[in-house]
């Protein structure tokens, strides 16, 4: 089994199994391209501390086949929302699906079951409606909430 | 609507009434003889729950006090779109004493459509004050009299009149316009200081899109309120075709669910058949809007579509005439009963429902309608089952669990049944031929008995098992206010969550005979939504 190198933005290198980040899709194709030439591959969107956190889904991949969150990715998916946003911008730049719909699913449950209000509060996001524009969408996607 | 009519002819009732109490020399004894037509039912009106589980009302109603029938119709409309997310959990709720709050409980009361309990309170309430219409209008519509030009607040949220001064564009494009807006973090706590993080504003729209494709396959209604959580989730919910497209094709909420033939017999088994089952939007193969519409969230909000993610009721009132009180010679005391009833249904996405007619109040029993308790409380051993393992603090079947002893004894009397929508497909062969023409006694006619698509027929177990009920239903929008039809943003209620009556029968297995329910008193369906339901 063969290793490969992949150096970070900060400029760490991490040894990792080759079958491991072929399944980043990108990493897959640079290798293509590159050949087994040993160099270090630079993943130059990516910084050391989400990378280690990639690979550690990577190497548990094998044990789960569905997309499904299940116990051990909520383990896993147990990091900061920045942490949480990095390693979905990883997985989304590195191409790896797996870990994207992990991530992504995540999300979709801290917005499940919350207010417009409450899912602002959560992601700190501003409310950019003017009060008029927010009744406008209030009335047009009323028929959405289905009562 | 009828409705109207009636509620004006409780309302006259009431207002003569008072008018008597005032001057009761000149009342006249009152003939008391029951009407034939209305056989007295043994039961007395409903029950006294004072449960109320709606404070809303009377802040956003349009005013009572003008006692315009069509209004009090809207605001009952209306009522299905209030925003709590289910009414169907209980709060306690003192017992009113003053005449105001007798006032209001009967508003409330009317409003649900439970008009006995709502007569009972005004009555109380004209009794202890016989102006306290008076005070209800200055406690809750003050603000209605400062502004006389303001519309009645129709809709929860209520247009400032701003709205009219400044140029609204269109809907559409105010939403196009949204198109390039990023999130916005909010603004630091504290001046100078670093805002908190808001990383959710850095990922790209694709991986965005990704993360209300999840919400919106697990729930489309969460997905719903992203749309009012920023301008750009807004554009999403509005242009993202594709998740609207799959949930459109899912099982839980979209087509793939609907039955366009029975899927199952009366009690929930599954009939398999090699035929391929029809459905209008394939998950495996091309799929197109079909012509009048022009986007899949048209698609999802207009064609006919079964909810499961809550419970249909319709409320009756009738009312029958009772003798004359024998202490009483009083006209105004010779009783009017109205009894009121209601008739749920709860669907599922395998084919199968859950019919059930009860005087019991939906606070009661709506949140434990399910097929597993049904079967539950019919079963007699189950049910001693029950109470010797409830020592134990859990049940075998484990839906049981909590389940008061109210609902439970309701429950007996829920029927299975199956359902299935009109299929589209036959729609070439349109038979004019209305409901009330149609026998069933030729079973083969339902094809053509189903012109419509919107029709809903429901198979349900008897009172007796030699019977067999027929339900025909068809499914209807809640109407819009012609006033609030107008203007930048009209209101845009969720379509097809009414199922209107078009025909009940039943049919005796053992005699081969067709039977036919009146229907004299019977009201169509409302979809209320229920927390949990549907969603895993």
């Amino acid at each position: 089994m063969s290793s490969i190198t992949l150096t970070s933005s900060d400029g760490v290198d991490i040894s990792v199994e080759r079958t491991t980040a072929e399944r980043s899709v990108l990493i897959k194709n640079m290798l293509e391209d590159l050949g087994d030439s040993g160099e270090a591959i630079p993943i130059p969107n990516v910084n050391e501390a989400v990378l280690k956190k990639v690979i550690e889904c990577d190497d548990d991949d094998n044990r789960r086949k569905t997309t499904d969150i299940d116990e051990w990715d909520q383990k896993f998916m147990q990091v900061d929302q920045e942490m949480l946003f990095e390693i979905i911008l990883a997985a989304n730049y590195l191409d790896i699906k797996a870990l994207l719909d992990v991530g992504c699913k995540t999300v979709a449950n801290m917005i499940k079951g919350k207010s417009p209000e409450e899912i602002r509060k959560t992601f700190n996001i501003q409310n950019d409606f003017t009060p008029e524009e927010e009744d406008q969408i209030r009335r047009e996607n009323e028929w959405a909430e289905d009562r | 609507m009828d409705d109207n009519d009636e509620l004006e002819s409780f309302r006259q009732q009431w207002r003569e009434e008072v008018t008597r109490r005032s001057k009761p020399k000149a009342t006249t004894p009152a003939p008391s003889a029951p009407t034939p037509t209305a056989p007295p039912p043994a039961r007395l009106p409903p029950t006294r729950h004072e449960a109320s589980h709606r404070k809303a009302i009377e802040e956003e109603g349009p005013p009572l006090a003008s006692f315009d029938p069509d209004e009090l119709a809207q605001q009952v409309g209306q009522l299905s779109v209030e925003p709590p997310e289910d009414d169907f959990s209980r709060r306690e709720v003192a017992e009113p004493t003053s005449a105001l709050e007798h006032f209001e409980r009967a508003v409330e009361k009317e409003a649900e459509g439970n008009l006995g309990d709502s007569l009972s309170h005004y009555r109380k309430a004209y009794r202890l004050d016989s102006s306290v219409d008076k005070s209800y209008r200055n406690k809750h519509y003050a603000h209605v009299w400062k502004k006389p030009n303001q519309p009645a607040p129709a809709t929860p949220a209520a247009v400032t009149q701003q709205t009219e001064d400044s140029p609204t564009l269109p809907t559409p494009e105010l939403i196009a316009s949204f198109a390039h807006v990023p999130i916005s973090p909010v603004e630091p706590i504290v001046e100078n200081t670093p805002p908190p993080p808001c990383p959710i504003a850095t990922v790209p729209s694709e991986v965005l899109v990704e993360i209300l494709r999840h919400v919106a396959m697990d729930d489309p209604s969460a997905f719903g309120r992203t749309a009012l959580v920023c301008k750009r989730m807004a554009y999403h919910f509005a242009h993202e075709q594709h998740i609207w497209r799959r949930i459109c094709q899912s099982r839980e909420f979209g087509f793939q669910g609907m039955h366009y033939d029975f899927a199952c017999d009366l009690h929930g088994e599954p009939i398999y058949t090699l035929a391929p089952r029809y459905t209008p939007f394939p998950k495996d193969g091309p799929v197109e809007i079909p012509p009048p519409l022009s986007s899949w969230s048209q698609v999802f909000q207009t064609l006919p579509r079964i909810r499961f993610t809550g419970i249909y009721i319709s409320t009756v009132n009738y009312t029958r005439a009772g003798a004359a009180s024998a202490y009483s010679n009083l006209s105004w005391n010779s009783p009017i009963h109205i009894v009121t009833y209601y008739r749920y249904l709860r669907f599922y996405p395998d084919g199968s429902v859950i019919s059930l007619l009860t005087s019991t109040e939906p606070v009661d029993v709506v949140p434990h309608i399910s097929k597993e308790n049904v079967m539950a409380a019919r079963t007699p051993a189950h049910r001693k089952h029950q109470r010797r393992t409830s020592d134990a603090g859990h049940t075998l079947s484990g839906a049981t669990d909590s389940v008061p002893p109210l609902a439970m004894n309701t429950l007996k009397h829920g029927l299975r049944g199956r359902w299935r929508l009109a299929s589209p497909v036959d729609t070439s062969e349109i038979s004019e031929t209305p409901a009330e023409i149609w026998k069933p006694g030729s079973a083969s006619d339902q094809k053509s008995l189903l012109s419509d698509e919107r029709d809903l027929l429901i198979e349900t177990e008897g009172v007796d098992p030699k019977y067999v009920y027929t339900m025909h239903l068809s499914l209807r929008s809640p109407t819009v206010p012609k006033s609030a039809q107008f203007g930048p943003a009209p209101p845009n209620p969720s379509k097809n969550t009414k199922l209107a009556w078009k025909g009940f029968w039943s049919y005796n297995r053992l005699t081969d005979d067709w039977g036919e329910f009146g229907l004299r008193n019977d009201r169509a369906y409302v979809f209320r939504r229920v927390r949990g339901w549907g969603l895993d």
